[in-house]
């Protein structure tokens, strides 16, 4: 593992293989470019936006109340409640409901928490085998991998790659790249596994307060498969997952698969609001950092994401430097809101040039940018600035202001520009002449140009 | 109009030429147009990275060189820097003199379109320009409507540059993606910001145009350097050139 290594150095590597980034680079565009499209067909698009945010922000504002409806409403339907302040507790009360059912197998699909609590290997070293059921979740799990996109999370890999893999794996042909039948031999593999499956888990697109469901939206249904096969059933969620109603329910539904891949909504898109008969049905809410996050006003609303991963679609930097990149299980620009404080390399929030276009693709306006900015400050104000920000910053300060000092500074610059050799500077100028021809200087600045051309008229006036 | 010239330092040091185009349009343009002194650097280098205190000197001088300036407008020729200058005024200055330099902060294409039309141009510009919609100016200062957006469509850099005889519009593929400056960004991150700097300095040059013309000079001073590493046919211009060149 490279735990330690900042963004750039991880961007740096990867962008080491052009044709890999091009290709990556070009794969996610065109989930933007589809999502362009699916927007522009609802006239209402920016309005329903605007009504996703606020219908956001009030439940987080009343999220007590919401989640107390949402408990009182899952348990007259019969729904077992668990709370967890964080993945620790989650991970131990998912693994005493399977203990107690004796669950061998379990089948699991769609859930970025299950990822943040690193569930999978804790139920595997309890003897429990957990088989990830979505067809790129299952890919990056065959590959001993986590997620690099939260939904299409096996991006990162080529098709012809996904093939090698399936033959080790599956025993499809060697050589076998057509995804068709890649697919087709996954899903004969994970139909044996739901078959022989003792329980289910999913995650929760939406917990609706008022009549006790929750929502899980899939492509695939293989969460409905997982759910309707085997008598046990778990949902894990995060406490910013509830809402008040179902008709809130339809203005998100409205926007999350538009928003992530540009279908007009997805395949399968599933309430459960109770146990099948004769089964248990067990939802987990789960904090782990969560009310922490909301303590700060700009943070608390990452709290309004729904997880359609358009962000990372849109997102120069991350389309180009890989979901591995961010030092965190949710990469990108909402990667980023979340997780900056988890980063031990505290370089995150700088794997970013503030260009905004996340916050406007964002279907409930999460100001991704502005949380961006924040989180540098924040590392700033506990002097946790990545290395070379902390040595230069300072520096950078002084010089900026003092006029004098930096009219010298880049007084002698220009001349060094204009007079010596560029093969001379480059190496001093860093990453800018490492990538670019440095600037032709001028010689002189405006302000000199000012005083000698313009200064003596605007004073007479 | 009375208006007072800002001048980013970038501007200021690395492309005068840009402050001077800004000068000459606003003059031809009948206003009266001052620079004051004392001027230094916004403050967004720092800000950006997180460094308010690193921030707080620089951008105060800048504010206290525009306090008390006799002028109905503030006009500068830089998008990313105009919007620091605004947010870090706020930030470090609440008093009603700040508020007054701030009220009057205005972007050259903001102020050129929202307050001061130019009732016509005199020469022709017989060239394709593929136009850099860098980032702060579009989804900080609204100059047009992003990509990402569906509601009203507008384009304030548009509209001022259509009055110009001859001159044929275009934009890259991927029209306001960003280009990878960034500011520290560009140091910081270079790997990233150098692919994309060359991926939309090949975009600009695949339109076939003569000049990149964008409204915020550091966009350009990175794609310049982009486009001569790459040897490309295709030259950066400001949008006060091409205005001035017009006018």
């Amino acid at each position: 593992m490279t735990q330690s290594k900042n963004h750039a150095d991880k961007a740096t590597i990867f962008c080491r293989d052009e044709n890999r980034v091009d290709w990556h680079n070009k794969a996610l565009w065109t989930l933007r470019e589809k999502r362009d499209r699916a927007a522009a067909s609802v006239p209402e698009w920016e309005d329903l936006r605007q009504l996703g945010s606020e219908l956001k922000l009030h439940t987080l504002a009343n999220l007590s109340h919401y989640l107390v409806e949402f408990e009182k409403n899952c348990q007259a339907n019969g729904i077992h409640v668990h709370w967890a302040k964080d993945a620790a507790e989650h991970n131990q009360i998912a693994l005493s409901i399977l203990a107690k059912h004796q669950v061998k197998k379990l089948v699991k699909s769609k859930s970025m928490l299950t990822e943040e609590c690193h569930l999978n290997p804790y139920l595997e070293k309890h003897g429990i085998e957990v088989i990830d059921t979505d067809l790129g979740e299952r890919i990056i799990q065959l590959n001993n991998q986590p997620p690099s996109h939260i939904v299409v999370p096996a991006i990162h890999m080529k098709k012809e790659e996904v093939g090698d893999l399936f033959h080790e794996k599956l025993h499809t042909p060697k050589g076998e790249s057509d995804p068709t039948r890649l697919t087709r031999a996954a899903r004969a593999h994970l139909r044996e596994q739901f078959l022989s499956a003792d329980a289910a888990m999913t995650g929760v697109n939406m917990a609706i307060a008022d009549i006790g469901a929750v929502v899980v939206c899939t492509n695939e249904g293989n969460a409905d498969m997982g759910a309707n096969l085997p008598k046990l059933q778990l949902h894990s969620m995060g406490i910013d997952k509830v809402i008040p109603s179902a008709d809130s329910a339809m203005v998100l539904m409205r926007m999350l698969a538009r928003n992530a891949t540009g279908q007009p909504s997805t395949t399968y898109s599933s309430f459960y609001k109770g146990a099948k008969p004769g089964g248990e049905m067990h939802v987990i809410i789960v904090d782990n950092g969560r009310s922490d996050i909301m303590q700060d006003k700009i943070l608390a609303e990452s709290l309004k994401c729904i997880r359609c991963g358009g962000c990372l679609n849109t997102c120069p930097v991350y389309r180009r430097s890989g979901g591995y990149s961010y030092n965190y299980t949710i990469p990108g620009p909402i990667g980023i809101a979340v997780g900056a404080k988890h980063d031990e390399t505290n370089s995150i929030p700088w794997a970013c040039t503030l260009c905004g276009s996340c916050s406007y693709v964002c279907p409930t306006k999460v100001p991704l940018d502005k949380i961006i900015a924040h989180h540098r400050r924040l590392k700033a104000q506990q002097r946790t600035l990545p290395f070379g920000k902390s040595s230069y910053m300072p520096l950078v300060g002084k010089l900026m202001s003092s006029p004098t000092a930096f009219n010298c500074a880049m007084g002698s610059a220009r001349i060094a520009l204009r007079v010596l050799p560029h093969s001379l500077i480059k190496p001093f100028s860093g990453a800018w002449g490492k990538y670019r021809e440095l600037p032709v200087a001028p010689k002189s600045s405006f302000d000199t140009w000012y005083k000698q051309n313009k200064a003596n008229k605007s004073e007479a006036k | 109009m009375k208006i007072a010239l800002f001048i980013p330092c970038l501007v200021n040091q690395m492309m005068p030429d840009v402050a001077i185009a800004t000068l000459s349009l606003l003059e031809k343009l009948g206003h009266e147009v001052i620079f004051p002194e004392g001027q230094t650097c916004c403050g967004q280098p720092m800000t950006n990275s997180g460094c308010f205190d690193e921030a707080k000197n620089t951008t105060l001088k800048l504010l206290n060189a525009f306090k008390g300036v006799e002028c109905e407008a503030i006009v500068c020729p830089a998008a990313s820097c105009l919007v620091a200058a605004k947010e870090n005024f706020h930030e470090f200055d609440d008093s009603p003199e700040a508020k007054e330099v701030i009220d009057k902060l205005y972007e050259l294409t903001e102020f050129l379109h929202d307050i001061s039309p130019i009732p016509r141009f005199k020469y022709p510009f017989n060239h394709t320009v593929s136009l850099q919609m860098s980032c702060h100016g579009l989804r900080m200062l609204s100059l047009a409507t992003p990509s990402e957006s569906m509601g009203q469509q507008f384009n304030k850099v548009e509209a001022v540059l259509q009055g110009i005889e001859g001159i044929n519009i275009v934009y890259p593929d991927r029209r306001d993606e960003c280009c990878g400056f960034g500011g520290t960004f560009a140091v910081d991150e270079g790997a990233v910001s150098a692919k994309m700097g060359k991926d939309k300095a090949q975009a600009h040059a695949a339109t076939n145009a003569q000049y990149v013309v964008g409204f915020d000079p550091s966009c350009l001073l990175h794609l310049d350097g982009m486009i001569r590493r790459q040897l490309l046919l295709i030259q950066t211009r400001h949008i006060a050139q091409i205005i001035d060149a017009a006018l």
